[in-house]
């Protein structure tokens, strides 16, 4: 009899749990406090965009980029119509978390600060910066102080010093307009690179693992765009190469 | 200074102390696992977050339980020469305040939670290549950290009851309650799957509770030993009847025409002093180490009462 009480206590337990697996199999959990995706199927998708070329975009009005696409697709999967609307970070952050709009995207980063304080997905794409080198140039397997280009106005800079390198602030990192500096190494994303036709260095100085922001607590609408990116995963990077390469970086 | 004679406990109290170590040793291996899992999944469960903090708290009662029986054996010397047995008291204290301040703590923040409507993101995760949502990962850690500390608690008990050791009741009683935090953490995220998220913090909140009941009641405890209260039960914390029993049976001897008693606990054991009025004419040295030796032969927690031959009572 000693252990009768707390057997049954484990069995109670058990028989809950047995309960929640067998809601586990059922389509539609987790659900959502504010009905966000039920809204949005054959409804509208309020993104709001960040501009972060070539992760999302709106020049004159026409929205492109990588998650742009990747939304676009989603959007009619669900027969819903998406709604564009630009801005800066920080305000299209306080709307999602007041539910004034159903995404944000633009680059965004497991970095942000914000990620505690709205929905994030599973990270999606991992993007590494690297330093590479023109193909046919020695690739280094240290810096050693050597000048590196940076964009101007980035943290690349106090990467590239960390790594031992000696950061030379550009405004172009493939279209140079200063004499003499197209024969240096370069740092920049791993894909942007590979698109420019660089070769890649073991030189790592950053690793972003990025993720598109939902509202705060609707875990079935979250849900579904996280199987949608999943699926998608290995498209990104080919998606990434075809974004980056034609365009140039606006100063 | 005259330096007390060191405590020695019956061979059967010393196997069980060490049944008790091994058992809290046990606990603190099945603790570190328990941590690990329920931390990799906690995510922004304001529930399971609740729960992993109490599973580090749960690792203080038996810390300090290991820590107090290795001081309190200690012979007592010169710079202590009542010895060190309060060590366990001191145990019993840290661990209360501990349970009571970082129970109301977690209480706060999940009332916070409350009256703030954050909406907890459990969001999936990819499991051998697969995604599955998180909050079922979460319920089989939460199920799996209710196990081991529930079936060590039930056998923790009786020990503690038969060694008199507060610390390790405190600690089977927790974890003997983790099939309710568990309960709680699992019926919150289940909440928060069909779409209400308030019950996330609510079985936060529940837990906290929990957790501050326990701390305040030992928290008071440990308090009342220090402040000497007569010796309480550990189980039950009522009265223990050894004083009496003390009492009458140094009535019954011939030359004791009256006696009384003042017991305190000292850690695990009593300590005080015997008052006697003896018969005229009397043995009195005789007759004061007969009543030490009835005394420490009548119940094995007593520990070095001091007999003082009185005139009278009163």
């Amino acid at each position: 009899m000693r252990y009768s009480r707390p057997r049954r206590q484990l069995l109670w337990l058990l028989l809950l749990c047995s309960l929640c697996a067998g809601a586990a199999g059922c389509g539609d959990l987790p659900r959502d406090p504010d009905g966000t995706l039920a809204r949005v199927r054959s409804g509208t998708l309020r993104v709001g965009v960040v501009e972060n070329h070539p992760w999302a975009s709106i020049a004159e009005g026409a929205p492109r980029g990588v998650e742009v696409e990747l939304i676009r697709e989603f959007a009619a999967e669900l027969n819903a119509r998406p709604e564009w609307i630009a801005g800066g970070e920080q305000r299209h952050m306080e709307a999602l978390e007041a539910g004034e709009l159903d995404l944000v995207i633009g680059g965004l980063t497991t970095h942000s600060p914000w990620v505690t304080k709205v929905g994030v997905t599973q990270p999606y794409f991992e993007s590494r910066a690297v330093v590479g080198v023109r193909p046919g140039d020695a690739t280094p397997s240290r810096l050693a102080r050597a000048p590196v280009l940076v964009r101007r106005g980035t943290a690349t800079a106090e990467r590239v010093e960390s790594a031992d390198g000696t950061p030379v602030r550009v405004d172009n990192l493939f279209r140079l307009r200063e004499a003499g500096a197209e024969t240096l190494p370069v740092a920049a994303e791993d894909w942007e690179l590979e698109a420019r036709g660089y070769t890649l260095t073991g030189i790592e100085l950053h690793t972003s693992e990025h993720i598109i922001a939902t509202p705060p607590g609707e875990n079935g609408f979250l849900a579904r765009l996280e199987r949608f990116l999943f699926d998608r995963r290995a498209r990104v990077r080919e998606m990434l190469k075809r974004e980056a390469a034609p365009a140039e970086e606006t100063p | 200074m005259k330096v007390r004679a060191p405590y020695e406990p019956p061979e059967e109290k010393r196997a069980q102390s060490r049944r008790a170590a091994r058992l809290e040793w046990i606990t603190l291996g099945f603790l570190a696992s328990i941590i690990a899992v329920v931390g990799f999944t906690a995510g922004s469960s304001q529930a399971m977050r609740t729960a992993w903090i109490e599973d580090m708290l749960s690792l203080v009662p038996p810390v300090a339980f290991l820590v107090a029986a290795r001081v309190r054996k200690r012979a007592p010397d010169v710079r202590f020469p009542y010895g060190y047995r309060r060590a366990v008291t001191i145990a019993y204290l840290v661990a209360a305040v501990a349970l009571a301040f970082f129970g109301a703590y977690l209480l706060v923040e999940s009332a916070i939670a409350l009256i703030r409507r954050e909406h907890p993101t459990i969001g999936m995760i990819e499991i051998f290549g697969r995604q599955i949502w998180l909050g079922w990962l979460m319920i089989a850690a939460l199920l799996y950290s209710a196990v081991p500390p529930v079936i060590l608690g039930y056998m923790k008990l009786p020990l503690a009851r038969d060694l008199h050791a507060k610390v390790l009741q405190a600690d089977a009683d927790m974890s003997k309650a983790d099939w309710k935090t568990a309960a709680a953490g699992i019926l919150g995220i289940a909440g928060v799957a069909l779409g209400y998220w308030w019950a996330d913090a609510a079985a936060a909140g529940v837990i906290s509770l929990d957790i501050v009941k326990d701390g305040f009641t030992h928290l008071r405890r440990a308090a009342n030993d220090i402040m000497d209260e007569r010796p309480q039960t550990v189980l039950e914390d009522e009265p223990e009847d050894l004083p009496d029993r003390l009492r009458a049976k140094l009535k019954e001897l011939i030359w004791v025409r009256d006696a009384d008693v003042r017991l305190r606990e000292e850690g695990d054991v009593f300590t005080g002093e015997v008052y006697v009025v003896p018969a005229d004419g009397s043995d009195i040295l005789s007759g004061v180490e007969e009543v030490r030796r009835i005394a420490n032969d009548l119940d094995w927690r007593i520990y070095d009462v001091a007999v003082t031959p009185v005139r009278s009572l009163s």
